[in-house]
Order: C-alpha cells, then sequence, then structure tokens
C-alpha cells in the first residue's frame, strides 16, 4: 500500500481507548507506518473521514453522543469510501454486536479492550484492506487492458479502405464482423494503376495485439510493394514475405491471397499465400474454385518464392474471397458452415450485386451459427467484375 | 470449459524419438496446453518428438504457428519433429496452408520412425 502511513480512525467519546492506542502503538506510529486519527462520536467521525479519503478502517466504539456507532456503521455503509469497521463494546452487550456485524461491521472487540486482541484485529482488518485493494487494482488492470485491446481493435478496424463506389466497370463490397477479441483478418483493395485493381483478403495467426499488430504491417507492406514497381502479385508476396521473415521471432504468419484484376480484360492474376481458395462465381451460377498456387504462408519460409497463376473473369462474374471464419463457423453442436454450404449459398447468387452476395453469406452464416459464440472474425469479399475498361 | 474443447496430449517414449499423441481439438483456447506438452519434453532432453496426429480433429491457425514452433525448438536443440497419421481434413489444412512444404509429414507413425 505505498509508502504513506496506514490509517485507522478511532472513534470514542472516553479518552481510554485513545490513550491505550497511542501507548501501545507508538512505536509503529514513529516508524511511520500506522497513523490514527481520533474522533469522539460519530458525527466527527464522518467529518474526519470526509476529509481523509485514505483512511479505510475505522475502530468505532457503539454509545457515544451526538451519533453513535451503529447510526455511524449504516452511514459508513451508505458511503461511497470502501471502509471496514470494528466496533468496540461492553463485553456480554451481544445485541449491540449482532446488530454491529449485521450492519456491515468487519470484526468487534469487547471492553476492557485486550491490547493483544486489538493488534490482531487491527491487522487482521489492514490485511482484508489490502487484499481488497489488490484485487480492486486488478480489475482496474484488466480493465485497462480490456480498454487497450479495443483500441487495437479499433486502430485496425480503421485501416480498412473506404469503401470504393462501384460504377459500370466494377462493383466490391466487403466485410468484416470481428470476433469479441481483436482478431486479424483483414482485407484490402486499392487501384495499381487506372486499370488495375488490387484485392487482398488475409488471416493471421492467432489473435490480441500481436496479431493486429502483423496484419497491418503485412497491409502496409503489401501496398508499398505492389505500388512501386509492380510486376505480378507473387512477385509482391516473394517480397513482402522475405520482409516479414527478417524478423519475425515469435512465428506469427498470415494467410494471404492477392490478386489483381485487370479491368481492360477482366483477367485476374494471383498468387494465394496459404489462403483458403477463393471462388468464382459465374452469371450461370457455376461456382469455381479459384486454383491455388500451391504456396505457403507469409512469415515463416525466407526465400520462398512464390508462384503466380490467372483466371479470366467474364462481364458480371463475381469473385468472391472469405476467412476462414466463415467456413469453420460453428453452430451450437460445433457443426461447421463448411465449403459445401458456401458454395451452394453463392450459386444462388449467380449475377447479384456485390452488396446482395456478402449481405446474403453473412446472414447465412449467422442463422448457422445461432445462439453459438461468434469465436473468430467473419471476413468477405465480392468483386463483381462488369464491363472492361476501354484500354 | 466444454467438452468439445477438450486437448489432451499424451507422451510415449521409445529409443528413436518421443511420440506426442494429439487428441482432440487445438484452437486458440486449448493451444497452450500443446505448447506446455512440447516445451515439457524439449526441457527434459526429448529433442527429437513424433506428433502423431490420428486423434486430431482440428486445428486452427494458432494451432498450426505451434506447430511450427516446436519445429524450430526441435531444431535449435539438433533434433527434429515429424508429424504422422492425418486425417483428410487435417490434411487439407496442412496443404492449403503451405505446412506440408515445410513440416516433415508422414504417412504413419511407422513411416515417421522409419525415417529416423
Amino acid at each position: 500500500m505505498g509508502k504513506s502511513p496506514t490509517q485507522v480512525l478511532v472513534v470514542d467519546d472516553e479518552e481510554d481507548l485513545e490513550l491505550l492506542i497511542r501507548q501501545k502503538f507508538r512505536r509503529r506510529i514513529r516508524e511511520g507506518n500506522l497513523k490514527f486519527l481520533f474522533a469522539h462520536n460519530g458525527k466527527e467521525a464522518i467529518e474526519v473521514l470526509k476529509e481523509n479519503p485514505e483512511i479505510y478502517l475505522v475502530l468505532s466504539d457503539i454509545n457515544m453522543p451526538v451519533m453513535d456507532g451503529l447510526t455511524l456503521l449504516s452511514q459508513l455503509a451508505d458511503a461511497e469510501q470502501d471502509i471496514q469497521a470494528v466496533i468496540v463494546s461492553a463485553y456480554g452487550d451481544m445485541k449491540n454486536i449482532r446488530t454491529a456485524m449485521n450492519r456491515g461491521a468487519f470484526d468487534f472487540l469487547t471492553k476492557p479492550i485486550d491490547f493483544n486482541d486489538l493488534e490482531a484485529t487491527i491487522e487482521k482488518g489492514l490485511k482484508h484492506i489490502q487484499a481488497m485493494q489488490a484485487a480492486l487494482e486488478t480489475r482496474d488492470r484488466l480493465v485497462a487492458l480490456k480498454q487497450e485491446l479495443d483500441m487495437a481493435r479499433d486502430v485496425q478496424m480503421s485501416f480498412q479502405p473506404e469503401a470504393l463506389p462501384a460504377n459500370e466497370h466494377h462493383d466490391v463490397k466487403a466485410v468484416i464482423i470481428p470476433a469479441r477479441e481483436v482478431g486479424g483478418d483483414l482485407y484490402d483493395f486499392f487501384f495499381i494503376d487506372e486499370s488495375r485493381l488490387g484485392l487482398v483478403i488475409a488471416d493471421v495467426s492467432g489473435k490480441g495485439v500481436p496479431a493486429a499488430l502483423f496484419t497491418t504491417v503485412t497491409r502496409a507492406l503489401l501496398r508499398a510493394v505492389a505500388s512501386k514497381d509492380y510486376t505480378t502479385p507473387s512477385d509482391c508476396l516473394t517480397m513482402v514475405n522475405d520482409l516479414l521473415c527478417e524478423s519475425n521471432p515469435s512465428c506469427i504468419f498470415i494467410t494471404l491471397f492477392f490478386g489483381v484484376l485487370d479491368l481492360r480484360t477482366g483477367e485476374l492474376s494471383y498468387s494465394n499465400a496459404g489462403h483458403n481458395p477463393p471462388r468464382a462465381l459465374r452469371t450461370d451460377s457455376r461456382v469455381e474454385v479459384v486454383p491455388k498456387t500451391g504456396n505457403i504462408v507469409l512469415g515463416v519460409q525466407p526465400g520462398h518464392t512464390y508462384r503466380n497463376n490467372q483466371i479470366q473473369l467474364a462481364p458480371g462474374d463475381t469473385l468472391f474471397l472469405y476467412t476462414d471464419g466463415i467456413t469453420e463457423a460453428e453452430d451450437s453442436k460445433s457443426a461447421e458452415f463448411m465449403e459445401s454450404r458456401l458454395d451452394e449459398r453463392l450459386a444462388d447468387l449467380a449475377g447479384a450485386s456485390s452488396e446482395r452476395v456478402i449481405t446474403d453469406v453473412v446472414d447465412a452464416v449467422q442463422e448457422f451459427v445461432g445462439d453459438a459464440v461468434q469465436s473468430d472474425d467473419i471476413t468477405c469479399m465480392a468483386v463483381r467484375f462488369l464491363a472492361a475498361v476501354p484500354s | 470449459m466444454e467438452e468439445r474443447y477438450k486437448l489432451s496430449v499424451e507422451a510415449e517414449h521409445s529409443d528413436k524419438a518421443t511420440i506426442l499423441i494429439v487428441i482432440g481439438r487445438v484452437d486458440g483456447s486449448s493451444v497452450g496446453i500443446l505448447e506446455s506438452a512440447v516445451q515439457e519434453q524439449i526441457n527434459a532432453g526429448h529433442k527429437t518428438l513424433i506428433f502423431d496426429f490420428k486423434d486430431l480433429s482440428y486445428i486452427s491457425s494458432a494451432g498450426l504457428r505451434a506447430l511450427l514452433i516446436a519445429a524450430r525448438l526441435t531444431q535449435k536443440e539438433d533434433g527434429k519433429a515429424l508429424f504422422c497419421a492425418l486425417a483428410d481434413h487435417i490434411a487439407e489444412i496442412f496443404e492449403i496452408s503451405g505446412f506440408n512444404e515445410i513440416l516433415d509429414i508422414r504417412a504413419t507413425r511407422a513411416d515417421a520412425l522409419g525415417a529416423l
């Protein structure tokens, strides 16, 4: 409880208790680890407490003029300060002692006061208060920690890109529904030049602040690498991977799909670092798995060369990207949503707007999960290619 | 804790390796159990570990990270980590994430022991 002396308030209209305490505790008072304050009735006691918010232990007689000890107890119970009271009463005065205990007294002492008993009771009271304060501090730290985690989540969420207004060429929508704990899902889209649109979806291993930081760094690195001397998605990932591996002692990794849609041709060039393969939703309701490039997650294997692949989107086709928060969403019986349910749902959404695709899929997942707790971020992005931009 | 989150790790010792049988579900809430089991073996000087996954029902990315750390830790001690008996859906998780490229995966425990 710090270096300042622990303060105890003694309330008694007679001098004998005050004298006993001043004498018996003189060493500890002199050493500065205990400080006693004195009041002569309940009303005075309340005033002393008001002026000394550091007092947590009160030793009070019952029979006193102006305000008796039992009334004082009731007032202490209503006060905001968390004060423990020890009641002093005549030996055999069980009725008052019981009333006092019922009103929340921590303990009682009987007169004539036995010094050892007094000392033990004060020690016990102080220990109790220390334990309580430690518990309060722990709670405060937890509250502070929770606030930091909330802040981390806010920071992470603020890094999601601004909505890209749909036009006659493209229609892009994405959503993250975060789980309770700050997680590590990420989506991003940005123009590499005026006709090529970069698309990113990713999921970092683990949760909490380290995961959120790793996600944020990955996003920044990928944007930086892709906007400077862009060649192919795989080249970008090879570079980002090496940068991430340079300092990653805690073996955090991220699964990430990076595609670049050429709006002049509808060609999607991409590389997939261990992420769930996206889907190409064709206008005739076929749902195609975007073939893997067979590459490892980012952040663990320095020097790994990422491979590139291409698929063709026709006008009206939609690329659907997601994280395992969708396919591994669990209902209350721990059944998983699975890719099969996702594909079935997507098949019904051919030709729909990206907004509708996202909403329908998320609704289906949430309906499936029902009352079960959402354990992971749910993230998905729909990118509809509408018509080629003239070259 | 609910039954489905239960994870247990049993250790068996052979003259060539310590086999860790991972039973149940490795996810964010249970990964600590796996991590401490690995640490315990390494601290005890057992630096060649075979993870037997025949009773592993699910592994999340947090679990994969723990495997990666186990592989690194054993390497550092001049030992190694092998992984065997993956059910199809577990093998798929390894394949999608590319972990099959960097972890030493064997079909059966006998294969893993034979590879030592």
